[in-house]
């Protein structure tokens, strides 16, 4: 491309703009668009993993895998709610600084989006259906029924995945979006094509779900043995599956990661052999050389802390992303998010914050205590005085917030 | 050069891309309301449970929260975003506009979002795992947490109809957006209803109850619930007509299919019926009974009430600043916004629009009916489909053998000039208004078919030129060395 057909691509991306701004700094915006797809990325991995290990435990006779298969499902129903309510938030944030390429790349690929929906929602009531089958049989180790409904569910999960990456990967190609819309003279506004996608990147994240996993059934191992009832031969057998997964699958997503950068489009630069470029790779790696090293025996701290440090590589890989996209974006199409027009407004800002951090922290402080607690413990679980007051103190912040909410709007709209 | 804020255009020819977005909104609409007023039903029944003691009451949110876990928190939780994907394809200004200013406000609701999801597990999966007073407090958590996603979600909707306070065009502002009359109308308003569709859809669940007793108590429960909000949304419905603006009533009332009230009253009327029946004879209350009713409130009730809200806002789409073409046709000094229709009146909408091939910025005779139609899918299709179905089909608004001098009378007189109310202001150049009337005249005569066939022509007829031209070049460029020699 030369510097006018570039300036062209830029004046463009400029002018898609939406007029009314940002309410804040943009840099807040592609932070916390960076944390959360982190976050999102890591449930998705989970629920791909485990709904895979349900699978092969469906189709394996051996009754530890028909056992773990039946408890992963568990884990991969919870993963899919997870993993869609904090996918929102990224895709929030995309549309707030990358609206040119975000809303480009979904129009031009409009039927896909729809179908996106639908087929997402197909398979999710494919796992519930497995589920629904199998879910009463108290002996986890009978072969399933309606095994094809985890095939079929998870076959759909990689196509919405596969979407969302062809969609994502638009967004970095705007000097194809004129002739992604008019092909061979014609324009074409059905939107029934997906122009653009890399088998390596695609590769990568999806694999990403076997170290993941592994993560997973460390955890599992770990939380269910302190329990009464703990079966240790079962559980011990997991986690050392869990951790030849870790060792395994990181080496695998780190060659996909390679193959990745070796097939950057040319706009990338020189992106693989930046900081950002290796340390993505890198931290993959690492996640097997930390397991090798932190999760030998027993690890009764660190076996908790497996599925955090999988969420810091995450989040290493979500930065390298990131910085992937602004390099094509900004160095060699000179669109730059920071300088998008900023209309502040510190009410809303603030309440977010404040919302997140008091709301959130408590309830879900509440919540998971509960949940953690009631998960060891076999029987009715009672709360100790001081979890019943977490929670008598998450309902009045709760009602404080609506009361603010009201009161406020009552107040500016009697101005 | 004079760009504006304009994408590419998704065109579905069968239903339309306006229907598209609404089947997808209707459809959240019943599984996020049902599932907010069952989450705060549960919080009631959760909270009766530990004071009386009773498992029954228990174990119903148990099977009502599982029943919602699979049919309206998985397909809610899908199609919320997805609403979000359909106006994003179907409307990207439309929705731009609404993120820009309330992306903090869509934030916090997604914190609320999560609590809920997270909540709705632990309602479900802990009856009998802790007991009833920490799931009174986990139902209390959860209800008011749906509740706050829907006030939430509400003011943004408003915002779509009517800024809360008219000083927002001059001030700007969140606050000034978002909270209105309309606003707390329409939050009252969709309470109400919301408990109505808890109620029809909660009567799956009751009909499964082999108790007679308890089954008797539960019908009765949600037989209250149900006439109670159903007479409160029906008041409350008068009440908004009266919070939106005068130009939305003219278009209810010229523009809204004649099928619109009485379905609404039909509805309304026999939701309050079927409430009367099952209090009477809790017997009468089986699932297809009460699966009836939950497609008939889906298909007679929130159908037409959804699209009228859509077809109300024309010619705006957002804040009575955004046209449902995606132009910005308003000025809004307190967001730094500029009116669009200047610069489309100053270049034409063709040099405007940011996606216009090379091939189409000036109107010829080799691409007349090319650029007729893209002027008509970038200004038209959003409202009219320039096919045979779909939604308000362009053939219907001309008759047959209309002819190419009365159909630019037409485009000129009241389409660049903004004469019809409930449309938006399309300027033209004039060599645009010529193109658009061939193509309007073209569809209306020969239907898509013919459109397609002239377009291939055209493009024909363009490749040839400059495969003649190329050639011509390359002639020439053999020809001069030998001249230079």
């Amino acid at each position: 491309m030369d510097a006018s057909q570039v300036s062209q691509v830029t004046e463009m991306m400029y002018a898609l703009r939406n007029p009314a701004g940002v309410p804040t700094y943009p840099i807040i915006f592609i932070g916390l668009g960076v944390l959360t797809f982190a976050l999102h990325i890591l449930f998705v991995q989970l629920m791909l993993g485990t709904s895979a290990i349900t699978l092969y435990g469906a189709f394996n006779s051996n009754p530890y895998w028909r056992r773990l298969g039946a408890a992963m499902l568990e884990i991969s129903k919870v993963s899919v709610s997870v993993a869609i309510v904090i996918g929102v938030a990224p895709l929030l944030f995309v549309q707030v600084i990358y609206d040119p390429h975000w809303y480009t790349s979904n129009v031009l690929s409009a039927k896909w989006v729809i179908a996106f929906i639908f087929i997402l929602i197909l398979a999710y009531w494919a796992m519930y259906f497995y589920y629904f089958q199998n879910g009463k049989n108290a002996d986890k180790t009978v072969t399933p029924k309606s095994r094809w409904s985890m095939i079929v569910s998870l076959a759909l999960m990689l196509v919405v995945g596969f979407i969302m990456h062809s969609l994502t990967t638009q967004i970095l190609h705007p000097e194809l979006w004129k002739e992604w819309y008019m092909q061979d003279g014609v324009l074409d506004y059905s939107g029934s094509q997906l122009h653009a996608y890399n088998p390596w990147r695609f590769a990568f994240f999806i694999s990403m779900a076997i170290p993941v996993a592994g993560g997973m059934l460390v955890t599992y191992r770990r939380f269910k043995s302190v329990r009464e009832d703990a079966d240790h031969d079962y559980l011990n057998w997991a986690a050392d599956l869990g951790k030849k997964w870790i060792k395994v699958g990181s080496v695998i997503s780190a060659a996909l990661y390679v193959g990745w950068m070796m097939n950057l489009p040319e706009t990338a630069g020189d992106f693989a052999t930046s900081f950002w470029g290796y340390a993505g790779g890198i931290a993959v790696i690492f996640y097997a050389l930390w397991a090798m090293i932190r999760l030998k025996g027993e690890a009764r701290f660190c076996s908790y802390m497996a599925l955090p440090m999988a969420l810091v590589i995450g989040l290493i890989v979500a930065i390298s992303r990131e910085m992937l996209r602004y390099g094509i974006l900004n160095d060699f199409f000179h669109y730059d998010f920071m300088d998008y027009k900023v209309v502040m407004d510190w009410y809303s800002t603030g309440l977010f914050f404040l919302t997140f951090a008091i709301v959130g922290g408590s309830v879900l402080a509440y919540f998971l205590t509960i949940a953690w607690k009631t998960g060891q413990t076999v029987g009715v679980y009672t709360p100790s005085a001081a979890v019943d007051k977490m929670g008598t103190v998450a309902i009045w912040i709760m009602v404080l917030w609506m009361i603010q909410f009201f009161v406020i709007g009552f107040w500016i709209w009697a101005k | 050069m004079d760009l504006i804020s304009l994408y590419p255009t998704w065109y579905e020819p069968a239903v339309g891309s306006g229907w598209v977005v609404a089947l997808i909104a209707t459809f959240h609409v019943l599984a996020s309301h049902t599932s907010v007023g069952a989450a705060l039903l549960f919080a009631y029944l959760s909270h009766k449970a530990y004071r009386e003691d009773r498992d029954d009451l228990l174990d119903f949110v148990k099977k009502y929260g599982l029943f919602l876990l699979v049919f309206t928190y998985v397909a809610g939780s899908i199609t919320g975003p997805g609403i979000w994907y359909s106006t994003t394809v179907a409307s990207p200004n439309g929705i731009g506009a609404l993120i820009h200013s309330f992306v903090w406000k869509w934030a916090t609701e997604w914190v609320f979002f999560v609590i809920e999801v997270v909540g709705v597990y632990m309602i479900v999966y802990l009856v009998g795992r802790v007991d009833k007073k920490t799931h009174m407090k986990i139902s209390v958590i959860f209800g008011i947490a749906s509740l706050a996603t829907m006030v939430i979600i509400v003011g943004i909707l408003s915002f779509m109809m009517v800024p809360g306070k008219e000083i927002w065009f001059e001030e700007g502002g969140y606050l000034n957006g978002f909270y209105g009359t309309n606003t707390f109308i329409q939050t009252g308003m969709r309470m109400a209803f919301m408990f109505t569709m808890t109620a029809v859809v909660g009567g799956i669940v009751v009909a499964g109850i082999k108790d007679v007793a308890f089954k008797k108590e539960m019908a009765r429960k949600l037989g209250w619930l149900g006439i109670i909000s159903t007479l409160i949304g029906a008041a409350m419905l008068q009440w908004y007509l009266t919070s939106v603006p005068d130009q939305a009533l003219l278009v209810m009332e010229n523009r809204l299919p004649d099928y619109f009230v009485p379905s609404i009253v039909a509805v309304l009327a026999g939701t309050l019926a079927y409430f009367i029946i099952t209090m009477l004879q809790p017997k009468t209350l089986v699932a297809g009974f009460a699966g009836f009713m939950t497609i008939t409130i889906l298909v007679a009730g929130l159908w037409p009430e959804e699209t009228a809200r859509e077809s109300m806002r024309k010619p705006w789409v957002a804040g009575q600043y955004v046209y449902s073409n995606q132009v910005i046709g308003r000025d809004v000094p307190g967001m730094d916004i500029k009116s669009q229709l200047p610069t489309i009146e100053k270049v034409g909408i063709l040099k405007a629009h940011p996606f216009t091939p090379d091939e189409l910025k000036e109107v010829n005779d080799s691409n007349l009916i090319q650029t007729g139609e893209y002027i008509a899918m970038v200004y038209c299709s959003n409202c009219h489909s320039p096919s045979e179905t779909g939604i308000r089909p362009l053939h219907r608004y001309f008759p047959d053998g209309v002819t190419q001098a009365r159909m630019e009378k037409y485009v000129k007189g009241a389409l660049t000039t903004g004469n019809i109310a409930y449309m938006p202001k399309m300027p033209m150049l004039d060599s645009e208004v010529k193109a658009l009337s061939a193509f309007l005249v073209m569809n209306n005569e020969g239907g898509q078919p013919a459109v397609v066939a002239a377009i291939k022509q055209e493009v024909d007829a363009r490749n040839r030129a400059l495969a003649e031209k190329q050639a011509q070049d390359k002639v020439a460029s053999l020809t001069l060395p030998q001249e230079v020699k």
